[in-house]
């Protein structure tokens, strides 16, 4: 016989697979209640209904969900409470010591009863062909309070007519089926931060409605999915629901797209995904998510998916489908007959940001130790290596210091050149919902990012930069910072290296730092740079978020050195609600830089040049290894164009669309004797490839994905492999091939050699990952359980160490030829190159990329918006459709790169970051003008990709 | 050789030792430039870049000129102590 629950006994996978009526508690104090007869202890501000829930005694509930925050509008939950009057609502009256309540009787189950009967007689009674069949609220709680009749029959005024907008391509919305429960609107406000949908009406009109009661399509909705999630009816249900049935297992797994890495339950039938749905017992999303992850999955099972492998002999011919075996095999000879002609260090590889880490790990260990150098490099070269090198130099650990939690404590928060509504959807929801909490907000960024427009913002500070200018901004709000004197003296003086804080602090107060100085380089007033700066330095918890427009640029690495400096000087380091958070692009760009994949690091940061290090991967490899760094991803190019570099394998990256100035990609590729591409498509990168390995998608893969926050997730394989192999299973064949043996039978045993050469990972198994759900590295014996915030007490490197970031202009300068600045960007429904979400319905809110520009900009050139405008730099020309926008500043055009056939990296130059050669893809100095043509750029790319789909068309044809 | 490539390694060279030279005295400054050059160039981007120290109408400026001269000799003693 029960007497007594304890919480702590709850075990935590049950608790997130339950939904428990109301949010967890803020409060920490422990209450003593009794229900039904039950001991019950819980904290403090815990509703009775939840706390009802934690000792399994199950409250009918309708409007009440542990996501949104208690409503009462339902009434369902009424319980008794001794010693007071009526039926309160349970999810709405929080516990308080010593409470009695009673959940069952007969007079709360004829309310109960009385309630249903309301909603059911307006409600369509087509339960059995309904979608939501087996997986309604409504249907269980009719079950439940026992409703057997309708008195007030069907007849009277209803709205079992109302009309169904199917707009969204993802979710339908049957207004029909609606109880006006408001869980959606309240989704779209508390956990969303969108407010695209409202009760319109009064009584019994009231009905949900989206923006000014228009289609879905048509409002502010941005398909995140939020309200279909919290909908207990099939009311707003995914259309794959509707076409497939409600699904009959889910397995928990982690997105592929942005670097936030939400945690989903992939719901299956058989081999068949019916949808994916965000976990609640994510750590990184707690059950949200963005129209990416949770509808554009569909990409896995698209008809363009490669399931054979290619070979050819030349870039000019048709493919031919080969074996596994023979594929590989072809792969390996050439690899091994260039190597014998041109040398070892002839040859090189590019691990994927997309793939596990276990495979990341596996190709720069096929590399180092198989190819025999350090020619090893990934898609963080061109996004986040300033990151890697800017923190290590200062903070002594290549990653963010926080949890994405964290940026509930932060009181101001500083985004510079990040678009987390676009780019970070989920954790850019958070950051809104902490906004509307109160906390203040700096936009450091060329354009009026859609974060500045967040309803119910509080503060808002924009400072509107010119592109390429960073570093003076930073440096003019540290010079603010130490001759306002708003530095944490006592914070620098524990924390920080002394000499280096001196030469820093003598360097930042030369006036010639000044904001009134800086104004004429940034663009931006002296006013509000020291407003910024005294609003960070004095707010409490300052927090610094920032993206590629930071590291985009020739000066990357010092802008994030610079970045650290500030957080250092105003002691925001080292405790919740601070800190700096690179938002990391692509799924597994932190994990991809963790494992070795750059020229210069094994994995854990560890130098090639460290004997210690290198020894131990030695013993463990069988092999000597290279001291030497290897070339980056732009050094091969250059190396490929001059003839001393000949053979390129690149696992799940498209260089050939992702990387600055495609013209000099091209001609790299073309000087190739041998590519050898690994992709789930034929991307732009393939059709300049000899062999064409076809790869796996999340879905079809065991592994591990590292987020922005260090944390490690587990990916867990939902359907067999398209092509039948996972990637780390073709890597492995090609390093057989070459002649080095790799025996793996499940990542679990890459990952034990990873924790065994790692020292922030020795503590990471698959087996702690299954207990835990996920580890945020360093998880060794130090910080067994991982590390959410880090250099709490000291830094890696001991004390921090300030760094000297002089500003130095870029050599890419705007002049009469070329007067305005390109900076490029993303957008919400689209990912990266678009491989992936071009091939789904998210093509509806983005088919094209257009160049958006400022209409002061358009009026002197006689451009309207739509027309076609030439786009030319001192790299090439393209052409894109004009988009006039005031969220540009006047000189500074903006467009994305989603579609190959754009071109937008035709414009932009070689130029990079100092440190790293990260492209410096922010600045472009371009000139625009109305055109009627494609350029002679897109002619040919049209022309080339015509024939190389064709090749790929034939060889499929010609299988029997 | 591809004069391409030597004015890349140049203008890199430039660029890292524009960004580390701030707040050093020129000694540090080439020390710290040249210790970034060993760090994270690879083998035949170094060996290049120090070829072009003997040739005439290179852009060096005087600190990478400093620093690339400190990479030449030890990229020596460092082949002297392999041999």
């Amino acid at each position: 016989m029960i007497g007594h629950f304890d919480p702590k006994q709850y075990a935590r996978s049950a608790a997130h697979d339950k939904d428990l009526g109301t949010p967890f508690p803020t409060g920490t104090a422990l209450v003593n209640l009794e229900i039904d007869g039950i001991t019950i202890t819980v904290p403090e501000g815990t509703s009775v209904l939840r706390a009802a829930a934690l000792a399994d005694i199950n409250i009918p509930k309708l409007c009440a969900t542990d996501s949104l925050e208690p409503f009462g509008s339902c009434r369902l939950c009424a319980v008794e409470v001794e010693g007071r009057r009526g039926l309160p609502a349970s999810c709405t009256t929080p516990v308080v010591e010593g409470m009695k309540v009673t959940t069952q009787n007969e007079r709360l189950a004829k309310l109960r009863r009385n309630v249903m009967e309301l909603y059911i007689s307006d409600h369509p009674l087509d339960c059995l062909t309904c979608p939501a069949n087996g997986d309604c609220e409504l249907q269980d709680m009719a079950g439940s309070v026992g409703l057997r009749e309708v008195r007030y029959g069907f007849d009277g005024e209803n709205h079992l007519q109302a009309t169904k907008d199917e707009s969204n391509p993802y979710f339908s919305f049957d207004p029909s089926k609606c109880i006006v429960c408001s869980r959606c609107v309240r989704a779209c406000e508390e956990v969303q931060g969108t407010f695209a949908l409202t009760i319109d009406g009064r009584g019994f009109d009231s009905k949900v409605a989206a923006g000014q009661d228009e289609a879905f399509m048509d409002s502010d909705c941005v398909s995140c999915g939020a309200c279909v999630q919290a909908c207990p009816t099939a009311t707003l249900m995914e259309n794959s629901v509707i076409d497939h049935g409600v699904p009959d297992r889910s397995v928990v797994t982690t997105c592929a797209y942005c670097g936030v890495g939400c945690s989903f339950e992939a719901q299956m039938k058989g081999d068949k995904l019916v949808r994916m749905v965000p976990y609640k017992g994510g750590d990184a999303n707690h059950g949200h998510s963005c129209v990416k992850g949770r509808f554009a999955f569909g990409y896995a099972t698209h008809p363009d998916r490669l399931t054979t492998p290619m070979i050819r002999e030349s870039i000019d011919q048709p493919w031919r489908e080969a074996s596994w075996e023979e594929a590989i095999g072809f792969a390996a000879s050439r690899l091994k007959a260039i190597q014998a002609e041109h040398g070892r260090e002839s040859i090189g590889g590019i691990t994927s940001s997309r793939c596990t880490n276990e495979e990341t790990y596996l190709v720069q260990k096929l590399i180092r130790a198989a190819f025999g150098n350090n020619n090893t490099d990934t898609c963080a070269r061109v996004c986040h290596s300033p990151t890697g090198y800017g923190l290590k130099t200062t903070l002594g650990e290549s990653a963010g210091t926080q949890t994405f939690d964290s940026v509930m404590k932060a009181d101001a928060i500083i985004v510079i050149g990040a678009n987390p509504t676009d780019a970070h959807p989920v954790f850019g929801s958070m950051m809104r919902k902490r906004l509307r909490q109160g906390a203040k907000l700096i936009v450091a960024d060329p354009r009026r990012i859609d974060l500045l427009k967040t309803p119910h913002l509080n503060e808002a500070q924009h400072l509107p930069l010119r592109p390429g200018t960073n570093v003076a901004l930073i440096n003019a709000l540290g010079h603010v910072v130490i001759t306002e004197g708003l530095e944490d003296q006592a914070f620098v003086a524990k924390r920080c290296d002394t000499q280096a804080y001196q030469s820093w602090r003598t360097f930042i107060a030369d006036p010639r730092h000044s904001p009134e100085a800086s104004e004429a380089i940034t663009g931006v007033a002296a006013a509000a740079v020291r407003q910024a700066a005294r609003t960070y330095a004095t707010a409490g918890n300052g927090a610094i978020y920032y993206g590629l427009g930071v590291t985009e640029h020739s000066q990357g690495s010092t802008m994030v050195m610079g970045i650290a400096n500030l957080a250092m000087a105003t002691g925001n380091i080292g405790r919740e609600g601070v800190g700096v958070n690179p938002l990391r692009g692509q799924n597994n760009v932190q994990g991809s830089c963790d494992m070795g994949s750059f020229p210069h690091e094994l994995p854990g940061y560890q130098h090639v040049a460290d004997p210690i290090a290198r020894g131990r991967f030695e013993a463990a490899w069988g092999v000597q290894l290279d001291d030497e760094p290897g070339l980056r991803i732009p050094n091969m190019f250059d190396a490929a164009i001059e003839g001393t570099f000949k053979a390129l394998y690149v696992q799940g990256e498209d260089i050939a669309q992702s990387d600055p100035n495609t013209q000099h990609v091209e001609a790299a590729l073309r000087s190739l004797d041998c590519l050898i591409v690994q992709d789930i498509f034929l991307n732009e990168t393939a059709k300049f490839a000899h062999v064409l390995l076809p790869g796996s998608s999340f879905l079809e893969k065991n592994g591990t994905f590292t987020n922005a926050e260090r944390r490690i997730n587990r990916v867990r394989k939902v359907m067999p492999p398209v092509a039948g192999k996972q990637d780390w299973e073709i890597t492995q064949d090609l390093a057989n091939a070459l002649g080095y043996p790799m025996q793996y039978v499940h990542p679990s045993e890459i990952m034990d050699e990873i924790a065994s050469l790692t020292p922030s990972f020795t503590g990471v198994s698959y087996a702690k990952l299954e207990e835990y759900g996920s580890l945020q590295w360093p998880c060794n014996d130090e910080h067994p359980h991982g590390m959410p915030t880090m250099h709490e007490i000291n830094f890696p490197i001991g004390l921090g160490r300030f760094a000297i970031t002089e500003y130095v202009a870029t050599e890419e300068r705007t002049n009469r030829r070329f007067p305005l600045l390109l900076t490029t960007g993303r957008i919400l429904s689209q990912y990266n190159v678009g491989a992936q979400t071009r091939r789904t319905d998210n093509q509806h809110w983005h088919d094209e990329d257009v160049l958006e520009l400022h209409p002061s900009d358009a009026e002197v050139r006689g451009v309207r918006d739509g027309d076609w405008l030439g786009i030319t730099s001192r790299s090439g020309q393209t052409v894109l459709r004009a988009r006039l926008s005031e969220r540009m500043q006047p000189g500074v055009v903006y467009t994305t790169f989603h579609h190959p056939g754009s071109g937008a990296n035709v414009i932009t130059t070689d130029n990079s970051d100092w440190a790293t050669n990260c492209p410096e893809y922010k600045v472009t100095a371009v000139q625009v003008e109305r055109v009627s043509q494609p350029s002679a750029w897109q002619q040919r790319f049209n022309a080339f990709d015509q024939a190389q789909r064709g090749y790929l068309a034939k060889a499929q044809q010609e299988v029997p | 050789m591809s004069t391409n490539t030597d004015a890349n390694l140049i203008n890199m060279i430039n660029q890292i030792a524009a960004n580390l030279g701030g707040g050093r005295d020129e000694e540090a400054a080439a020390t710290a430039t040249c210790r970034h050059l060993e760090t994270f160039w690879a083998r035949p981007m170094k060996q290049r870049l120090v070829a072009n120290l003997a040739l005439e109408g290179v852009e060096f400026s005087p600190l990478a000129r400093r620093a690339a001269t400190l990479l030449a000799t030890r990229l020596s003693e460092r082949q002297s102590i392999a041999r």
